[in-house]
């Protein structure tokens, strides 16, 4: 008798809330995302798009120049993800340690974090000029004849993986002093009790209590290195020749050459580029962190 | 002021049963306290008299009328929450006429009425002052004030007084009992405190795993508990209980004796056991022995008296004062 | 002994870390002050002249003032993607927090797909024409809104996990509709991560080259960015008229920095914190 009116009472919290943003971001990035994926099987010229199955991709891994970003973009990522997360912790327990000027240095080192790209891989790609660039002018000083850093073909890739280290560093070195600052003194106190070396501790005690950190500069930075597009562009437009593409950088060039279609199939590869690295690796670390 | 009326009330998270039926009659101007160990459904049971929480089944009216699936604000009750729940972000005065402000109430009147209430509250040096600027007594006193501006059928408590120390306690416990006396209003305050419950209410619910144990006055439950829990619940120091063989010897499935009333004496008596341990409270002193093939027993006695641990002493129930129960003691089961 | 190697030891990595951190702005400084010919050598020699004034002028003045324009237009989509950001993201962040539905699995799938993927950008641009919006402010703040709102929705989602619940109970008891709970009681409490939000997302937004340069082509949208890489190429031979350029456009952040160095901080930590 009474079950007969039920009237559902509202919730304080309405589901129109999620409504505009959903909105906004459905139509602009979730939809564009969906359509891709038949883009990348067209040849297409933003008008009328033509169905040609595979071809998009089986050119894109038979060009060289397009296999040769792919790999790029790989080293690009491992190695800047891996020299933030090295660098980062170093300097995280170098900016923790008892030391004169630490607040002043770490606003030093996280501040080019807050600069913008292009001014960024402009003024290292002056300081990096082969003849009269600082850098060589510097080494050569000291006796040591500079390499091209941009101008050789075998090195752009590595020199603007540097200068995104000198710009990203700062981020990873503040989320590791945040997971630094998380461990408490009593586990220093108690191992040096049990007469563990500065070496042990940093070994047995800190390198296993910050991983959390550790795994989100890991996720951040590979994310950051796999879209990575501005810096690479500002400095060497992907060349010399091809030889600092990467997928991010050649889905500009082919956009701009009309091939939407080829264009939005490098968007796909790097899609699933992200997914088949980031995935696994996020449920390993997940796993590894509820084992803990 | 109005009525409380709880049919068949239940209440689930998922799968799983939080309050199991609850039937009760709150009569209008009565000061009822639900008390019960900690995660019996207390506040769940009072959130939803709130409104705070749907009801899964059953009727809920107030003053006469079913409110069962109605707004918060539109059941005639107000809340003081555990935490206090104030605005940090408002005064004083912002918090306590936030209720009205919302109604659309012209300033004057709502300026009047937060004066009014403040000044009841002893308050009126505060309005200006944001939350966080005042002593916990104070914000409680904001917590209650808000609740009255609104002019309640029914005032509801969620542990109003645990966040304070023992001292301002026992202040704001008379405080409260005063302001029912003065506005008459029907109030339902929860705590898991049976000091509380036994100095404020006229009437205590007990409360036990979703369930009522018991419903009646303080003394009734103190004299004639209904089940082994409430005999184990009411009082200070703990009834002494026994089941099993120790009970079963007395005729029945579970026996229970006051500490309070069982006379101690150095030569005889039913029971006799070595002291363990005395404390001495000051006025009283309560004495713990164990009588052997019974079990552990506590007596309290007069702070002079002269037992000392190690000592035989020998116990006897008063006449009258012992409790039988036919069911099983829950917390030795 | 033992005590003194540390202490050389980071005194040295110290000293090695500020130099390489800060020489680059120092170098940028130096260069926009210098006269032509000298910042065409590329060198640390003083300036004979220091020129920051007629430089300054100079590259304001430059394409018929194109610079104020772009900063015209850089404020104008970070301020309007920026308001709109926060509000939309609070909103879903307060409810993806207060409320189990089965529209938060959907949501935060949504969060962590925006995060992680970057956007399908000629798809997007067809999108955007059909709909009228290539090229147009609009649009660019729309798109703005789109990218950053995972981010932000993220920050304000693990913030409203610390405000009380009784309060929202509270002012519903008082009366307030959904809307005044969230508006009137909740949001204010925001503020913190508010201002971390805004600091964040305008020097994001602000500094943002890929997605104007997608979505914004066309001289009259130019925005700072845009501006600066396309002095790039224009100014190979006048080095203190690019940098004088790149000075211009690191002066924003460091003041937002300097007023804002702890919710920085704050945000960044927090958004890397759980990605
Ligand atoms: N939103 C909820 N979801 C699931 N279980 C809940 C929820 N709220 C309370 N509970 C459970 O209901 C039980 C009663 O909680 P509560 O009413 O807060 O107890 P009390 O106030 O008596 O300590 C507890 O076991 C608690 O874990
Ligand atoms: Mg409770």
């Amino acid at each position: 008798m009474v079950e007969a009116q039920r009237p559902k009472r509202k919730s304080p919290y309405p589901l129109w809330f999620f409504l505009p943003a959903a909105i906004i971001y459905g139509v602009l990035f979730l939809v564009p995302t969906a359509t891709s994926f038949w883009y990348s099987l067209t040849r297409w010229d933003l008008m009328t798009a033509e169905y040609i199955g595979l071809e998009n991709f089986r050119q894109f891994f038979s060009e060289p120049f397009l296999v040769q970003g792919l790999i790029n973009t790989l080293i690009y990522a491992v190695m800047t993800s891996g020299l933030k997360t090295i660098f980062g912790l170093l300097l995280a327990v170098l900016l923790t340690s008892n030391l004169i000027a630490r607040g002043f240095l770490r606003t030093v080192v996280f501040f080019p974090v807050l600069v913008s790209t292009i001014g960024i891989g402009i003024t290292f790609t002056v300081m990096m000029h082969p003849t009269r660039g600082i850098i060589n002018v510097a080494l050569e000083a000291i006796g040591i004849d500079g390499p091209g850093w941009l101008t050789d073909p075998a090195l752009a890739l590595f020199s603007v993986a540097l200068v995104d280290l000198w710009k990203g560093v700062g981020l990873a070195t503040l989320i590791f002093i945040a997971g630094l600052a998380a461990i408490s003194p009593d586990y220093y106190e108690a191992s040096r009790i049990d007469g563990a070396t500065r070496m042990q501790q940093f070994r047995r005690i800190t390198l296993p209590l910050v991983w959390p950190a550790t795994v989100t500069v890991i996720t951040l930075s590979l994310i950051g290195g796999l879209r990575s597009f501005d810096l690479i562009w500002a400095m060497t437009k992907g060349g010399p020749g091809f030889s600092s593409d990467v997928v991010a950088s050649v889905i500009y060039k082919q956009y701009q050459a009309g091939f939407y279609g080829l264009s939005t199939a490098g968007n796909v590869i790097l899609f699933g580029l992200i997914a088949v690295i980031m995935v696994p690796l996020t449920v390993m670390f997940n796993r590894r962190e509820v084992e803990q | 002021m109005s009525g409380v009326e709880l049919k068949d009330i239940r209440k689930s998270f998922g799968a799983l049963e939080i309050i199991k039926g609850i039937d009760l009659d709150i009569k209008p101007g009565e000061f009822v306290v639900f008390v019960g160990p900690s995660g019996c459904g207390k506040s769940t049971l009072l959130r939803m008299i709130a409104g705070l929480e749907d009801v899964t089944s059953g009727l809920l009216t107030i003053g006469g009328k079913d409110v069962t699936y109605a707004e918060p604000s539109q059941r005639g009750i107000a809340m003081v929450f555990q935490s206090y729940a104030l605005y940090p972000h408002m005064t004083v005065a912002e918090n306590i006429g936030f209720g009205l402000s919302l109604a659309g109430r012209p300033k004057a009147e709502i300026a009047a009425k937060v004066r009014e209430a403040a000044a009841s509250l002893q308050l009126t040096h505060l309005l200006d002052r944001k939350p966080k600027a005042l002593s916990g007594g104070q914000r409680q006193r904001v917590a209650i004030g808000r609740a009255i501006v609104r002019n309640p059928q029914v005032f509801l408590f969620d542990e109003p007084l645990s966040n304070l120390d023992a001292s301002l306690r026992a202040q704001m416990r008379l405080e409260i009992t005063d302001l029912h006396k003065r506005l008459g209003a029907t109030m339902i305050y929860v705590t898991h405190d049976q000091v509380e419950a036994m100095t404020m209410a006229d009437k205590i619910v007990v409360l036990n795993g979703g369930r009522i144990e018991q419903v009646g006055s303080p003394m009734d439950l103190y004299n004639k508990p209904a089940t082994p829990f409430v005999a184990g619940f009411i009082g200070s120091p703990k009834m002494n209980i026994y089941s099993g063989a120790a009970a079963e010897g007395l005729g029945c499935k579970t026996y229970g004796i006051r500490p309070e009333d069982l006379t101690l004496s150095s030569e005889s008596g039913r029971w006799s056991g070595k002291i363990r341990h005395v404390e001495r409270l000051g006025a009283d002193a309560l004495v713990y022995f164990r009588v052997e093939g019974f079990g552990d027993m506590v007596a309290r006695t007069i702070g002079s008296a002269a037992f000392q641990p190690g000592e035989t002493v020998w116990a006897t129930p008063q006449a009258g004062a012992e409790h039988r129960f036919d069911t099983p003691n829950p917390v030795a089961a | 002994m033992r005590r003194t190697r540390p202490v050389v030891v980071g005194g040295i990595s110290l000293a090695v870390a500020a130099i390489i951190f800060i020489v680059p702005f120092f170098f940028i400084f130096l260069q926009a002050v210098k006269s032509r010919s000298e910042a065409s050598r590329l060198n640390f020699d003083l300036p004979k002249e220091w020129l920051l004034w007629d430089n300054f002028l100079a590259v304001v003045e430059a394409r018929n003032y194109q610079l104020l324009l772009a900063y015209f237009n850089s404020t104008l989509i970070t301020v309007f993607s920026v308001t709109i950001l926060v509000v939309l993201s609070a909103m879903v962040g307060y409810v993806m927090q207060r409320r189990r539905s089965r529209w938060n699995g959907v949501a935060q799938v949504a969060v962590l797909i925006g995060l992680m993927m970057p956007p399908a950008v000629v798809p997007t641009i067809g999108l955007l024409q059909s709909i009228g919006l290539f090229k147009t402010m609009t649009g660019m703040v729309l798109i703005q809104v789109a990218y950053n709102l995972s981010f932000s929705t993220l920050l304000y989602r693990s913030f409203i996990g610390t405000i009380p619940r009784d309060l929202d109970g509270a002012a519903l008891i008082d009366g307030a509709k959904p809307w005044q709970i969230f508006f009137r009681v909740v949001m204010p409490l925001l503020k913190p991560v508010t201002v971390t939000n805004i600091v964040v997302q305008s020097i994001a937004i602000f500094n943002d080259f890929t997605n104007p340069l997608y979505y914004l082509p066309g001289k009259e949208n130019v925005t700072v960015q845009l501006t600066l890489y396309n002095f790039q190429s224009m100014y190979t031979s006048q080095y203190n008229l690019l940098f004088m350029n790149i000075l211009l456009v690191t002066i924003p952040p460091l003041i937002v920095f300097i007023f804002f160095n702890r919710q920085i901080v704050a945000g960044m930590t927090a958004g890397g914190v759980k990605g």
